[in-house]
């Protein structure tokens, strides 16, 4: 960090090619005149054909948008997938371990590691979830890792997206178009597969059904319904895996139990992959007007009786204040340096560092701590100088409510774009699975910010996708 | 001490699946003996039966189609033993530290609690300091009887709002004060004995914790620590977490009517 050039994952300074983008570099060169424009146009017929959309809030341009898609694929060599792996892997079993002793006995506040009040005064901790017993003892069984790369060897994680993180389904269906779109291309690269998500998430959800479950376990995906940003991806992961996707009035509770309501009557439900948020899951224990959830849901899950995928309280870890404790956490649960880094993360309740923060604002980005999806940000180096008077007001108003980061010089690809082929910036999310094992799809979805010079990824903000190739050996 | 509770909720008219969540049930601890008890209602027979994160027993209870009033009647008989409200360390209940949770029914103003604030006394003296600043502040002066409820008719929020406003609010109000403190403390519901005759009924009042002898019960109300008179049935972070009868689908025509408490010393 602090070097502004951005890191090239194409290109070496001298123009010459990284060894993992060879083959593409060669195919890039073949293609004739429009054949990228070309590409791009039967991309979205692909997209429109899959009925791939999503909602952005607040926009008045009509509900459903269709997510651009990049056609120049992304491409990390198998050395360093084994490393950023390795460093999910520890970085996912660490905040486990630290859900499963938050819930517990807690011993990371009474060891003093973590500041008490940052967890017990957190919205985002769950009382309701003390004392506990996940199936495997496992929390979060489904967990995106923001991660950007900065350089040939400098990872670092963003965030850790602990709650219900969405995005898969682009990955696979980025995965599905190029494969379309370019099998020739397929052939000179031997790219690791992500097509096995679904089973490995049918695997995952298979695993960590109650004990009690007789045969094989029934799976439901409950959704909020279509009228979420994400419907799409629900219906699409509980066609895939073959489950039944529901909404909350499909469900209910008897005798502590949960069942669907089917065509040849209740069927019992051991398994819920749940996409809606924890204070709506059930109105008899979190909201009580939420018309989203299932009365008694969490009453029959306490019981151990069904199983919430993820529990209940996952967002305690991935809360942005305790992001900056991820390093603490991986020592004190496992006993070893974290593989992967967090970005040095400022907070504005110290006076001192308040000033520096508000000296350096040009240079820092700052997000809210309950904030997602890029919305309430600053991004310092391309704000104007009245947005961050403002933000020093709301920081001054709320100083806990905010964290701040250096700007990262986040890597770029080559991106087609308007005028040809272009560097962009991008950022990763792996997807990772944990149940009786940890499953981790190679690669994970590519966010490219297409506007030239833009940071911001989200979907939300005019970020696009790339299908993301992870090389076999 | 034998004790009869009758409640009952209406569901909106045409309502499936109602359910409802039963805190309801004593367990045996230091300061008394659960000698027999039963929760009856509709749908008892198949209701889930659990501990709660607080270490409550929970009864989830669900009907199908409820029609008309949905009436839980609940009898038996503890034996209480005055400790002068010290339980100890139960086993099966989370670390105390979670209840230093401030909810957004448990603020106390600093005026209630700045006094106590670096003061030298021991904690329990100012655990004693504090029952009697929030009596001092927010009592009646009527020396603590419990009110005298039987409102019918009413919803959920306004029956306990009235069955129990001031013992609510003193307890909220200590609970808040320690916390501030630092000093783990929970609501806790149960029943109590008024002196005078055998009435009894829904009460509630606080717990806070001592590193030397653990939970400490402090009744704001009667301004005492809580004695043979008291029935303890559940803890948690609040009113709402240790509400004795919760249900879903909730609705203005939802009532929660109490029809007789009795006990006999």
């Amino acid at each position: 960090m602090g070097d502004t050039t951005p890191f090239d994952e194409m290109y070496n300074a001298d123009g010459s090619v990284r060894e993992p983008y060879s083959a593409l570099a060669q195919w890039l060169d073949e293609q004739p005149d429009k054949g990228l424009s070309l590409m791009s146009a039967d991309a979205e017929a692909i997209f429109r054909r899959l009925g791939i959309t999503f909602a952005v809030y607040g926009s008045d341009e009509g509900n459903e948008k269709l997510i651009p898609f990049d056609v120049i694929p992304r491409i990390i060599s198998a050395m360093e997938w084994r490393r950023l792996s390795r460093g999910i892997e520890q970085r996912v079993r660490a905040l486990n371990a630290f859900l499963y002793d938050i819930y517990h006995r807690q011993e990371i506040l009474r060891a003093g590691r973590i500041p008490e009040k940052l967890i017990l005064q957190n919205s985002a901790f769950c009382p309701e979830m003390m004392g506990l017993e996940p199936a495997k003892g496992v929390y979060a069984h489904i967990i995106g890792v923001d991660i950007v790369r900065t350089g040939p060897d400098e990872f670092y994680v963003l965030e850790d997206n602990l709650r219900t993180p969405s995005g898969v389904s682009y990955m696979l269906e980025d995965r599905e178009a190029m494969m379309q779109l370019a099998p020739d291309l397929f052939q000179r690269c031997k790219v690791a597969p992500v097509e096995t998500y679904p089973e490995n998430l049918r695997r995952t959800l298979e695993s960590v059904a109650p004990h009690n479950t007789s045969g094989a376990p029934t799976i439901a995906v409950l959704t909020p319904g279509i009228y979420n940003s994400a419907y799409f991806e629900h219906s699409f992961l509980a066609d895939q895996m073959g489950a039944q996707l529901c909404e909350g009035p499909d469900l209910f509770v008897d005798g502590g139990r949960v069942y669907m309501r089917t065509t040849t009557g209740p069927e019992r439900v051991d398994v819920i992959y749940r996409r809606i948020d924890d204070d709506y899951l059930d109105p008899l224990t979190f909201r009580s007007d939420s018309m989203l959830g299932v009365p008694g849901l969490f009453d029959a899950y306490r019981s151990g009786n069904v199983t919430l995928v993820n529990a209940p309280g996952t967002g305690i870890a991935d809360d942005k204040a305790v992001y900056t404790y991820v390093p603490e956490i991986v020592e004190f649960y496992l006993g070893e340096k974290t593989l992967l880094n967090n970005v040095p993360t400022h907070n504005c309740v110290d006076s001192d560092e308040r000033a520096w923060v508000f000296d350096n604002l040009q240079d820092l980005v700052v997000k809210e701590v309950h904030g997602s999806g890029g919305y309430g940000m600053l991004i310092g180096p391309t704000s104007s100088k009245a947005l961050r008077e403002e933000f020093k007001k709301r920081i001054e108003a709320r100083p806990d409510n905010y964290i701040v980061q250096p700007t990262l010089a986040l890597s770029t690809c080559p991106t087609f774009v308007r005028s040809g082929i272009a560097p962009r910036h991008v950022d990763l999310r792996p997807y990772v699975l944990i149940g009786d094992e940890v499953r981790i799809t190679p690669g994970g979805l590519t966010r490219v910010a297409l506007k030239k010079g833009s940071l911001v990824v989200n979907s939300s903000q005019g970020g696009g996708t790339k299908d993301t190739w992870v090389l076999e050996e | 001490m034998p004790s009869a509770t009758s409640l009952s909720i209406t569901p909106p008219e045409g309502s499936t699946n109602a359910v409802m969540h039963l805190l309801l049930t004593p367990q045996s601890g230091p300061t008394q003996t659960v000698e027999s008890w039963s929760v009856s209602t509709t749908g008892i027979g198949n209701a889930a039966r659990f501990s709660d994160a607080f270490g409550n027993t929970v009864h989830l209870v669900n009907q199908a189609r409820p029609e008309g009033d949905w009436v839980v009647s609940v009898t038996g008989v503890v034996n209480t033993i005055d400790r002068h409200g010290v339980l100890g360390r139960p086993s099966g209940e989370p670390v105390p530290a979670i209840y230093k949770r401030s909810t957004g029914l448990t603020k106390s103003p600093v005026t209630m609690w700045s006094k106590f604030r670096g003061s030298g006394e021991s904690r329990l003296d100012i655990l004693h300091g504090l029952m009697a600043r929030v009596g001092e502040v927010l009592g009646d002066g009527n020396g603590g009887q419990a009110q005298s409820q039987g409102v019918d008719g009413q919803s959920q929020s306004q029956v306990s709002e009235a069955v129990a406003a001031s013992a609510h609010d003193l307890t909220h109000s200590f609970i808040g004060a320690a916390r501030a403190l630092d000093i783990p403390a929970r609501f806790v519901t149960g029943y109590v004995a008024a002196s005078d005759d055998n009435e009894a009924d829904f009460h509630a009042w606080a717990e806070a914790y001592d590193d030397d002898l653990g939970w400490i019960g402090f009744d704001c109300l009667l301004q005492m620590c809580p004695s043979e008179r008291h029935v303890r049935l559940a803890a948690g972070l609040d009113a709402i977490s240790t509400q004795p009868l919760r249900g879903a689908p909730d609705g203005d025509s939802m009532t929660l009517r109490k029809v007789s408490v009795e006990m006999v010393p």
